[in-house]
Order: structure tokens, then sequence, then C-alpha cells
């Protein structure tokens, strides 16, 4: 079984390269059926490879197996939680790729297969990413997922708003990438190795941690966190989803900025986790104080969006804050929470992409103010974008809202209040927009002097739509779906916590499911976000952004040259706050 | 907003620096005798008969990487045909024959069959001597670009049939995916290197699948390289916004 662990990587390339090879002939829908045919078929592989990863597999491409326990190969990784990323990765693919059915109006001339030939290289690059054991592969695939993000984000060519929002991504990204390289080089020179957990002995053979540790933790930690949108990282992400076509934008809001978290967990796990390594005090420290700033800027800039792409993108970067809080505070019930939290979100926030996308196809307009009661008549995208919204609340029983309550326990103290506010503040910004976009309710708002409105938007199909396509509508409809089954189906939650806990954790297993209070708290959130989201309609003065608010939002200037700083900032924040441990070992 | 950025670049930068001057004082000592993985990479390319050590590492040892690698390179040059597509408001006019100075011509046909012949030389000396299919692939791309300077533009596109490139690329790729699952099928392992014979040490069919993994990466090289030029070259010469004036009005 673990042979066929690369198969997650090659057949998606494969079905990349085939139709990219004879792109001049092949007919469209040959192109699109293919794609289908190759993403589904390697989601449904995953999901077997998953369903027997226990005993976790490792896999040593090339039959390079270790020899006195040292090997010239490379190790992929087989666990729950990697075949759980790569299922969730090609699942959701399988999904964009549906969404998008007929979906450009033009694609280039004589490369009818490009859109899909790239979605399907992304989902091989994060299936690589997920299952890599090795740190130098870990980064390929890290590079490969970032090219293939750059292209997909600027695919709109004729928007300049969409070449200078990729342009971002692939400055602010590449130099993560180069931080992440420079950091492997420094593990390399001290331990001779590339394998993660063969790196993790060689720094405990050598001693307690030192400069040199703490130097290349730093600069991985680096990379990573620049994939995961952390603030202060994180400028790239608002500007990239804003104008990325919809169904990549569910791929990079719902795995790709998760696959950020997973790689940091994996590698401190795997790497970073003993006496070696980075002391725990320290990493919950680095990981709970960004992770509060994370959720905290991602609330609040979610709140006074108006753009509805901008105001879903703040809110990924709004959990995914949650998400390190969660995995921060290095506890079995933590990494369990944060597994399904992960899930769950993934459906929901592609779900709500996916109807900000109909809105954009059928009015041409994202704006949450000029769209104000226009898509009264669109009564089942504004039903699910409201469900959406209760998702990202963490109403029960839905997934996110299992995740949350379980992190939220591991969490604990002040900690558990910042979770019911910032899922109850995202989610409120998203109930306003159904409120007012979908139901017209409230006065029409007044504009603002100076702000991204959303509105002027090119629409991604070949003029706006008349009526919606079953697609964009049956899509959205079964990732809702899917959140709910996950924190429904009996016995999933164990299943989850007991696969990730034999990946990490310590050996300490964990149970995850539902508890009274953790009942409690997501219906606490759920009524506050419907509390904010009234108010905000109805007193839209009572909620308008306070004059502390503007220097926030002015940091998000779209000046490259303020994210690089932004960027270099970060790191030497992440190495001052995991400094003490290394100074007292 | 210009001060703020200065001033975050000399903080972030002074703290990275700083970092980086600490974690280099505790690298290992130049010229050490302790190189663990040196000594198993060379171990392991000897047994497989491959007299070029980086070639093992790139076509046997890490071969999964390479196949990451060259996907990047396949993703950019997929990406670049997206990106740099003729837009709505964009026209092609075919450039006008260039007067080349008659020593850069000559010199240029002159060099031009002997710069292909290096690059498949490197390309197919690849698991013997320093080189290989990334190296060779791009040699041997740039050798057809000194038609561009030597003759112009079109005489380039007349022996750069552009499907043909973007074709080999892409089944370059799929082979090397397919040389891949074939170790597979034989019940070895993804992309194991069983298959063939090691042959003779320091001969041309030495090494197993390796100078088949790197044949397939230095066409793959040569294809992307010449695609990713002509689409800049297109934008550079061809393609015209239709609000610029023509030349010459």
């Amino acid at each position: 079984m673990h042979h066929l662990l690369p198969l997650l990587v090659a057949v998606p390339l494969l079905g990349a390269a085939l139709p990219a090879a004879a792109g001049r002939r092949l007919p469209r829908a040959a192109v699109e059926i293919t794609g289908f045919v190759v993403s589904g078929g390697t989601g449904a592989l995953a999901l077997l490879l998953l369903l027997n990863s226990t005993p976790p597999m490792t896999e040593w491409v090339g039959g390079w197996l270790p020899v006195g326990g040292q090997s010239v190969g490379i190790v992929v990784l087989g666990d729950g939680p990697a075949l759980g990323m790569a299922t969730l990765a090609s699942l959701l693919t399988l999904a964009a790729l549906a969404y998008s059915w007929r979906y450009f109006d033009a694609p280039p001339h004589g490369h009818t297969g490009a859109f899909t030939a790239l979605m399907l290289l992304f989902q091989g690059a994060m299936c690589g990413f997920a299952l890599a054991g090795d740190l130098f592969n870990a980064f390929v695939f890290f590079e490969l997922m970032s090219v293939v993000a750059y292209a997909l984000t600027g695919y709109r060519i004729d928007e300049a708003r969409a070449v200078q929002g990729a342009l971002t991504f692939g400055v602010v990204n590449s130099l993560g990438a180069y931080a992440m390289l420079m950091g492997i080089a420094l593990l390399y020179a001290r331990t001779g190795e590339l394998g993660m957990s063969a790196i993790g002995r060689g720094l405990d053979a050598h001693g307690g941690p030192d400069a040199l540790v703490l130097a290349s933790f730093v600069l991985v930690m680096t990379g990573l966190l620049v994939k995961a949108a952390t603030v202060p990282f994180h400028f790239w992400l608002p500007d990239a989803h804003a104008v990325a076509p919809t169904p990549v934008c569910m791929l990079l809001s719902g795995v790709m900025v998760e696959l950020g978290v997973y790689g940091a967990w994996r590698v401190y796990g795997t790497v970073f986790a003993g006496p070696g390594g980075i002391p725990a005090a320290d990493l919950t420290r680095a990981l709970v104080t960004l992770g509060i700033l994370t959720a905290a800027v991602g609330a609040v800039m979610c709140w006074y969006q108006r753009h509805i792409k901008r105001l879903l993108a703040y809110s990924t970067i709004a959990h995914t804050g949650l998400f390190l809080v969660g995995l921060g505070v290095l506890t079995p019930e933590g990494d369990d929470g944060i597994a399904l939290y992960v899930v769950g979100h993934a459906a929901v926030k592609a779900a709500l992409f996916a109807c900000a996308g109909v809105l954009l196809d059928r009015f041409g307009s994202v704006d949450e103010h000029a769209l104000h009661g226009r898509a009264r008549s669109l009564r089942a995208t504004g039903v699910m974008f409201a469900i959406g919204a209760l998702g990202l609340a963490g109403l029960p029983p839905f997934g996110t809202g299992l995740g949350k309550s379980v992190a939220e326990e591991a969490a604990g103290g002040p900690l558990t209040v910042g979770y019911v506010l910032v899922s109850a503040i995202t989610a409120g910004a998203v109930l306003r927009v159904t409120a007012r976009v979908f139901l017209g309710l409230g006065p029409r708002p007044e504009d603002a002097e100076y702000e991204t409105s959303g509105s002027g938007e090119e629409p991604e199909t070949g003029g706006l739509l008349r009526r919606v396509p079953d697609t964009m509508t049956t899509v959205p409809a079964v990732l809702l779906a899917a959140a709910l089954a996950v924190g429904v189906a009996p016995g999933f939650g164990d299943l989850v916590a007991r696969s990730v806990n034999e990946a990490g954790s310590g050996g300490a297993h964990a149970s995850a499911h539902w508890t009274a209070p953790g009942v409690l708290l997501g219906l606490a959130a759920t009524a506050l976000a419907v509390i904010l989201a009234a108010l905000a309609v109805t007193r839209p003065t009572w909620l308008a952004a306070p004059s502390w608010a503007a220097p926030l939002r002015r940091l998000q200037s779209g000046h490259v040259g303020d994210y690089v700083a932004w960027l270099l900032v970060g790191t030497t924040l992440l190495g001052a706050l995991a400094l003490p441990g290394v100074l007292g070992g | 907003m210009n001060r703020l950025r200065l001033w975050l670049l000399a903080v972030g930068g002074t703290g990275l620096a700083a970092l980086l001057v600490a974690a280099c004082l505790d690298l290992p000592r130049f010229g050490g005798r302790s190189h663990p993985y040196g000594d198993r990479a060379v171990h392991a390319s000897l047994r497989r008969h491959i007299a070029n050590t980086i070639a093992s590492v790139n076509f046997d040892q890490r071969a999964y990487d390479t196949l990451g690698e060259m996907s990047i390179l396949f993703a950019a040059v997929l990406g670049c045909v997206v990106l740099l597509r003729q837009t709505r408001d964009e026209h092609r006019a075919p450039p006008e024959p260039a007067e080349v100075a008659r020593p850069v011509r000559r010199y240029a046909l002159l060099v031009l069959p002997v710069a292909l012949v290096t690059g498949l030389y490197v390309i197919a000396h690849g698991q013997l001597s320093p080189g290989g299919g990334f190296q060779g692939g791009v040699v041997a791309a740039t050798a057809l670009h000194l038609l561009y300077l030597g003759a112009d533009y079109g005489a380039l596109e007349r022996v750069r049939p552009l499907g043909v490139y973007e074709t080999t690329d892409a089944l370059a790729v799929s082979s090397y995916v397919v040389l891949g699952l074939a170790g597979l099928l034989a019940g070895t392992a993804f992309l194991a290197n069983t298959l063939l014979p090691y042959g003779t040490f320091n001969t041309l069919s030495s090494g197993g699948t390796v100078p088949l993994l790197n044949a397939a990466v230095g066409m793959e090289v040569a294809g992307a390289a010449t695609v990713l030029l002509a689409h800049f070259l297109d934008q550079a010469v061809e393609i015209e916004d239709a609000t610029e004036e023509e030349p010459g009005k």
C-alpha cells in the first residue's frame, strides 16, 4: 500500500502534462473531463490510503530504504494528517473544477487546457507538500505550489489589479521561500541530513539549542507562516484573493493557506520538538502571540470591508490566527480540534467564495454597498451564503463548531473568549452582507471617501450571466453539506483525533466530541454574530469604522516594498519571541 | 508611509542580519572532514556505476525532487503562456527584417551549430561529466536564439515551430513520470532505478535509468526555455498595444 503514496503527486502531474501535450487539438470538453477524472481519481486514491493509514505508512521513493538508520533517499509520509490534507486538497480541487465547468470565456489561444492543467499541477503540488517527510522535498513542492498559484492568481490579465495582486503574491511568497531555503541550508550544515526526523535526531545529538538552531527555526517558520498569511506576513493575501478567479480563491483560502499552518505543525513536531530544538514554552509564546495578533487584525479588517472577496480573505486570515493559537498550545486536544476546524473551515470558506463568485458573474460587482438589495432573486445563493456565515460562526453541529469547541477547551481561559469573538465578528460580517445584498435590509449605506469598493469588476464568465448555472449552486451546496457532515457524522471526530495523535502529539491520545460548554459557546458566537449583523444593518453609524482602525487599513497599502519591510520585521519578531529559551538553554 | 517603511526595513533588516551572523558563527568550520551526506551519496553513486555523483543525486537518489523541480519549470512555462497571452486590446505586427552587421551575422551562424552540439553533448554525458539535462537543455535552447542575433526574428520563428516545443516540453514531463511509474509497476518503488542493468562504469549507457531521466529533463528544459524566451520575445517584438501609434506616423 505504501508504494502508492507518490502516486498522489505523479497522477495529477501526468494529468496536467498529457492534455498540455495534446492541448492544440483536444476539444475543451475533453480537457475538462480529463481534469475531473484525474482530480477525482487522485482524491479517491488519497481517501483509500487515508482509510488504511493506521498504523502510519512511510515510503522511501526510489526504494532507498535506510541502511543502519541512514538513507540518501527521500521519505514520503502516509499518516493521518498528511493524507488528510492531501484528500482535502484533492476533493477541493475537484469541487473547484466542477464549479468552473465551462467558466472562462476565452482560454488562451491554442491552450485550451491551460487552466485545467494549472489546477491539476496545483493539486499535485499540494499533495506533494502534505506528504513530504523530507525538508528539502517539502521546499520543492512549496515552490511548485507557489509558482502555480501566482499564475492562477494573475489569470485575468486584462485587469491591472489581477496582475498587481499576483506580482505582490509572487514577491512576498518568493522571499518567504528563500528564507525557508536558507533555514534548510543551516540545518543541513549542522546535521548533514535533509529528512525531517533525521534532522531532528541530528539536532538532539548535537546538544542544546544555539543561535544556529534559532536562526534555522526562524527562517523555516518564516517561509511557512508567509504561506499561512500570519500577521505581519499576511499583506499579500487580501490583494491576491480579491483578484484571483473564484475557483482559485476556493483553493487558496480553503486549503493552501492551511497547508502553511500544517507545515509549521509538521516541521516543529518533527524537527524542532526534541531537546536540541526550540523549547516548547518558546514555541507556544511565538505561535500564540502571532496567532492572537493575526486573529485580531483579520477580524477587525474583515468587519470593515465592503469588497466581498476581500472580506472573505480577511476572515481566512482571522481563522488562520485561531488555528495557530490552537496548535501553539501544544496539546493533543488542540491538534485534534484544529484538524477538524481546518476541514470544516475549508468547506465553508470554499462555499462562501463560490457564492461570491455567483454575485460577481451575475452582477459584475462584489461591492456590498452597490449590490444593496439587488440579489433578492438569487434565493438559493442567499440561503447558502447565510448558512455559510453560520458555519463560520461555529454553530453546532457544523464541523467548524466541533473543531472550534475542542480547540477552545484545549486553549482554555482568555483564549476561549478570543475564539468566540473572532468567529462571531467574521461571521457577523458575512451575515451583514447577506442581509444587505440578498435581503435588501436596512438603509443603503453611504459611500466612504477612500475604499476598495469591488464595483466595476469584470465578470469571469463570458459576459454577465443571466441565470446561474446549476454547477455554481450545486458545488457550494455540496460543500456546506460536507461541513455539516464533519460535525454530525458519529465517530468522525474521534477518528480524526486518533489519526492526528498517532502522527504527532508524543503518543498521547485524546478524543474529540461535542461537549455541553462547546455547544453553548458555539451558540453564543452565533448569537453574537447575528446581533452584530443586525446592529450593523439597522444602525450603520454605531458600528462604523472608528478612527483607530484607519491606520490599520492604511498599512494594507498595496506597495510591495511595504510588505517586504513587514516581512523582515516579522522575521525579527519571530526571532525575538523564540529567543529566551535559546539564551536559557 | 515612506518613513515608516524605512524604519521597518531598518529594524527588520538589523534583526535578521544579527540572527544570520550569530548563526554563521555556529556553522561547522571550513574544511572539516565530516561530510556524512557526501560520503553516503558517493558510495551509493559508485554502487550504481554512475561516474558523476551529482547526476546520481539528481536522477537516482533524489529523483523525486527533480520531478518536482521539472514540474516547477513546466508550471512556470504554462504560467507564462497564460500571463503573456495576447489581450483583447493588443494586436500582432510582424517585425520588420533587421539589418545585421556582417561580422555579427557570420559569427552567429558559425557558432550556432557548435553551441547546439555542445548542448546536446552536455545532456548526453550528464551521468559521466559535469553538466546534465538542466544545463545542456539551456545551452541547446539558447543556441537556436543565435539566429535572432545573426539574422532576424522572422528567421528564428521559421526554425521554431512553438507547438512542437510545447509538446516536447509536456511529453518530456510525462515520460519522466512514466519512467517513475515503471519502477512502481515492476514492484519496487516509484522512480526506483532497478529496471535496467547498471552497465560499465564511465560509459554512456551506465547507470540504469539515470541517462533516460537525464534525457527527459534535457528535452524538457530545451523545450521550456525555447517557449519561455519565445513568449517574452513576442511581447517585446510582435505584440503591440492597440492604443499605441504606429511607428513613423
